[in-house]
């Protein structure tokens, strides 16, 4: 039984689609929502929660329908049963923490020594025993963001929505708390929905991830597969540490293909052939950075897929040191785990080969439509 | 969002509140509609007889039109230019300058408060009437000159008096700008070589533009607006501007149709003014650089201009707050009122004039009636208010956008205008002449305070806030009562309390619809003065004085109410 279940949800503002007929389903787990700001992602949330009223489509959760436009069904927020974590937490400034977590249970009229073993329980859970006599401004960022998740679980639903819950953190919390989410919500045992612009976290956090744009799904794969083989050539360019070129497959053979790349003076790679049905034709390819090698030497005879360049510059990033490379009119970032010494001998500016093994590259056949 | 979406939209929980909007609405939209329809019709009373424009006829057949409409605008346009550059002026001295005894003006936000308007009027007539007035009195015991120097019922008079009341509005207008000014606008110009004196005038003053424009212009829609100086002070002197001819109309010749029709061209004078007003607070907002928060502001020493400056605000503190007050005190404990009684203060005090008004069972009644009805009115305006504020930004019903047009339409509507309006209405019914009536009028009148300090409150307040409620189980009244209303208290306290002190002392929304057998303590004030009972008018002023301080100290001390009007 899928605890999601999306049909065909679109949803206007004014000329401009926030939702283009967004249908999936979600088993369960965490399930990310990652895209640029205004793919939306964040009005697949609220519609989700009741929050926003779609124009069109349907959504079930678990096996009952919340929203259908087409049959005139619209189950109000407050009768959904899930948590929610706002982005700006939404702690409510004139209620303690005690209160701020029993809210959902004292409106739902639990017995008073129920609310709080329950409130104290998952104040205990986000580790945050001992404060709920506190008022929300008396706590850090931090604190508040476990507020925020302690009362959107308490009510133990079946689902909780995050809404870029640690994008107010800075950059070293964010990290810890987001190793100790995803912790929380497995120990929890409920499956959880999570918006992000942050591909990395997307990818700590959740099982699976959904890639927005424009209001479309991109792709909807595990994080891993996601990386590896992107789908769609803005999938490839938003997760990032890669190089995009177009290319032209000039023949297909046994699971290899050769593909000539007219921004690398019309060069040819060989690569694998993807998994579909694939016959040619014009098609984006994608690089990884991290699966490249440099030398100042050509490297040995049978190494295929030998490019010749020249170093334009070079960052240092601590463990990791990205080498721009110029091949034709491409400029190709290679990522190595250390200053390459063979390299560092000609430095900037001088000429230098690149290897790209055949892993390092996947090919995205061009859409139809576009 | 489509139809079928809106459909399914309004069910959740946006019925109530939109339900309550649309009576508020229509309550405010009535008195409104009456005013202009009528000015359409010709006949008696409600019956309809013709739709016509005799009555605009008449209104610019009369030879008087022009002089009102110039009386008015220099009316306005004197008290507003007074009020908002003394005011700037007290506000740059304060913000600015090493002036000794700057705390005085720095109280006087509160001042306002204290003193009802008409208390002001019968003050300045007292010192500046052409014949009994005290200091015309005094011109002539000791420098001999029987030409009356000052009058009370002139223009000039006029302006004076409502010029001084416009001086708070001025001040807290241009404080905050002189107050947030970046210093380093000013710091570059003396680097360019500029000496402070000349930075000042060069960079400072033009700087605060906006601000002035915005606050003269909205004491300019005081003044257009304004009821007792007008008919206290400018009928006798037969200066006549159209809240006056207003009044006459209706309280003289009971001329509705007329009534109206110069109601209508008052109405257009104020929706101009407004319309100016929307566009300097546009303009304003451009000028973003003074704007900022979080500067130290650097105070200049002006060297010996500072005895010139201690003395503006020593002038100011006496004409405008302690000379009038104290007047008022005075006359109010002196047998009766005539120069030599005065003088000869305090030899023959005697209390018989606050025995006389307490004696009065229509005083008495007038200020229980005030009291309680405002009471009454201040929590059923400011509930209102935020009900309509929270409909138009919290639900998510369809065309709400419309309560924020009728919302803020009386502010466009003179409260006299708007009595006119419900005179019409309940004239011939058992409503007329009661407390209701009234309190309708107070209501519409009210309205808009209530409606624009929630709106603005509920805006300040993260949406998400709500929305938490929402998904964690709580319906539209779950909101309002737990969430929206709890974290409004402090604007809600301030509305209250500020619909409260204008309801108390009005006169101008009461004035027509009370008639004998009805009594409202601040018009019972106002017949007293028209008749000629000035002592006993002073010592029931003092009497409403004396329970607006003690609110504004409740409030001051109790609820620890900040004042900025």
């Amino acid at each position: 039984m899928a605890i999601l279940k999306v049909e065909g949800v679109t949803k206007l503002y004014k000329d401009l689609k926030a939702l283009d007929n967004v249908s999936f389903e979600f088993e369960k787990g965490i399930l990310a929502f990652l895209g640029p700001s205004g793919c939306g992602k964040t009005t697949l949330l609220r519609s989700i929660a009741g929050l926003e009223i779609p124009d069109a489509g349907s959504i079930s959760i678990g096996d009952k329908v919340q929203t259908s436009i087409e049959n005139g069904v619209l189950i109000p927020p407050y009768s959904r049963e899930i948590g929610f974590v706002f982005q700006s937490y939404a702690l409510w400034p004139h209620m303690t923490v005690f209160k701020n977590v029993a809210f959902s249970l004292n409106l739902r009229k639990f017995p008073k020594d129920e609310v709080r073993r329950r409130v104290l329980a998952s104040l205990d859970l986000v580790g945050l025993g001992g404060r709920e006599e506190r008022y929300p401004s008396q706590l850090s960022g931090g604190q508040q963001q476990r507020v925020a998740l302690a009362r959107s679980i308490v009510l133990e639903p079946r689902l909780i929505l995050l809404d870029e819950p640690l994008s107010n953190l800075d950059a070293k919390l964010r990290e810890e708390m987001r190793v100790e989410l995803k912790r929380l919500i497995r120990k929890v045992g409920i499956s959880a929905l999570y918006v992000t612009h942050d591909q990395e976290e997307a990818f700590v956090i959740s099982d699976k991830v959904i890639v927005m744009n424009a209001g479309k799904i991109l792709q909807y794969d595990s994080p891993d597969e996601l990386y590896s083989h992107p789908s769609d050539p803005f999938v490839a360019s938003f997760i990032g540490h890669s190089t995009l070129v177009e290319g032209n497959v000039l023949k297909v053979v046994a699971g290899e293909c050769v593909v000539q790349i007219p921004e690398f003076d019309n060069a040819t790679l060989i690569c694998l052939t993807p998994k579909s049905s694939f016959t040619g034709g014009p098609c984006s390819v994608v690089i990884k950075n991290g699966d490249l090698r440099l030398s100042n030497e050509k490297f040995s005879a049978d190494a295929i897929n030998v490019l010749e360049g020249t170093m334009t510059s070079r960052e240092y990033r601590g463990g990791l040191t990205d080498h721009r490379v110029q091949i034709g009119t491409k400029e190709v970032v290679v990522t190595s785990h250390r200053l390459c010494p063979m390299i560092s001998i000609n430095g900037e500016g001088g000429k230098i080969f690149l290897c790209i093994d055949k892993s390092a590259i996947s090919l995205i056949p061009q859409r139809a439509s576009a | 969002m489509t139809w079928k979406a809106n459909r399914l939209a309004l069910r959740q929980g946006s019925i109530f509140p939109l339900c309550a909007s649309a009576v508020a609405g229509v309550v405010i939209m009535t008195p409104i509609l009456v005013v202009l329809w009528r000015s359409f019709t010709s006949g008696k009373l409600g019956f309809t007889v013709a739709i016509n424009v005799d009555n605009y006829l008449r209104v610019f057949a009369d030879k008087d039109i022009w002089p009102m409409l110039s009386n008015s605008v220099i009316y306005a346009g004197g008290s507003a230019l007074l009020g908002t550059g003394l005011g700037g002026l007290l506000a740059w001295i304060v913000a600015r300058t090493n002036t000794p005894g700057k705390a005085l003006v720095e109280l006087m936000p509160l001042y306002p408060l204290l003193m009802p308007p008409i208390m002001k009027n019968i003050a300045w007539i007292l010192l500046l009437a052409p014949k009994s007035g005290i200091l015309n009195g005094m011109l002539e015991q000791f420098l001999g000159i029987t030409y009356p120097v000052f009058n009370a019922f002139s223009m000039a008079g006029m302006i004076w008096t409502f010029g001084i009341a416009c001086v708070p509005l001025g001040y807290l207008f241009l404080l905050p700008v002189f107050l947030s000014f970046d210093p380093s606008l000013e710091e570059s110009a003396y680097i360019a070589g500029s000496r402070p004196i000349n930075t000042m005038l060069k960079i400072t003053f033009p700087l605060a533009i906006p601000a002035f424009i915005s606050a003269f212009v909205l004491n300019f829609l005081r003044a257009l607006r304004s009821f007792e100086t007008p008919v206290l002070q400018g009928t006798p002197g037969n200066i006549k501007v159209f809240v006056s001819r207003v009044y006459d109309s209706m309280a003289l010749e009971f001329n509705t149709g007329l009534a109206t029709a110069y109601s209508v061209v008052l109405v257009i004078l104020s929706v101009l003014t407004l319309y100016f007003y929307v566009r300097a607070t546009r303009f304003s907002e451009r000028y973003a650089t003074i704007t900022g928060k979080g500067y130290r502001v650097r105070v200049i020493d002006i060297g010996p201009w500072k005895y010139v400056t201690f003395a503006a605000v020593s002038l100011y503190f006496l004409a405008g707050i302690a000379i009038p007050f104290v007047v008022l005190i005075v006359v109010s404990i002196i047998p009766y009122f005539d120069y030599d009684t005065f003088m000869s203060f305090p030899s023959h005090m005697a209390l018989n004039n606050y025995r006389t008004v307490l004696r009065h069972a229509s005083f008495l009644n007038g200020l229980r009636n005030s009291v309680l009805l405002s009471i009454v009115i201040a929590v059923i305006t400011v509930l209102a208010g935020i009900v309509m504020a929270f409909t138009i930004h919290r639900t998510r019903a369809f065309g709400t956008k419309i309560f924020e047009f009728i919302g803020t339409l009386p502010l466009a509507f003179p409260p006299l205008v708007l009595s006119v309006g419900l005179v019409i209405i309940f004239v011939g019914t058992p409503l007329y002449n009661s407390l209701w009536a009234l309190g309708l009028g107070l209501f519409v009148a009210y309205f808009p305070y209530a409606f624009r300090n929630a709106s603005g409150a509920i805006v300040n307040i993260h949406k998400e806030l709500d929305e938490a409620a929402w998904v964690h189980g709580a319906k539209w009244r779950h909101v309002f009562f737990k969430i929206t209303l709890p974290i409004l208290k402090p604007a809600v306290g301030g509305a209250l309390f500020y619909i409260f002190i204008e309801a108390i002392r009005n006169v101008d929304v009461a004035v027509l619809l009370t008639a004998p057998g009805l009594e409202y303590g601040p018009v019972t004030l106002f017949e007293y003065f028209r008749v000629g009972q000035w002592a006993e008018a002073a010592a029931g002023g003092v009497i409403y004085l004396i329970i607006l301080i003690v609110a504004v100290s409740v409030a001051k001390f109790a609820f620890k109410m900040k004042f900025s009007l």
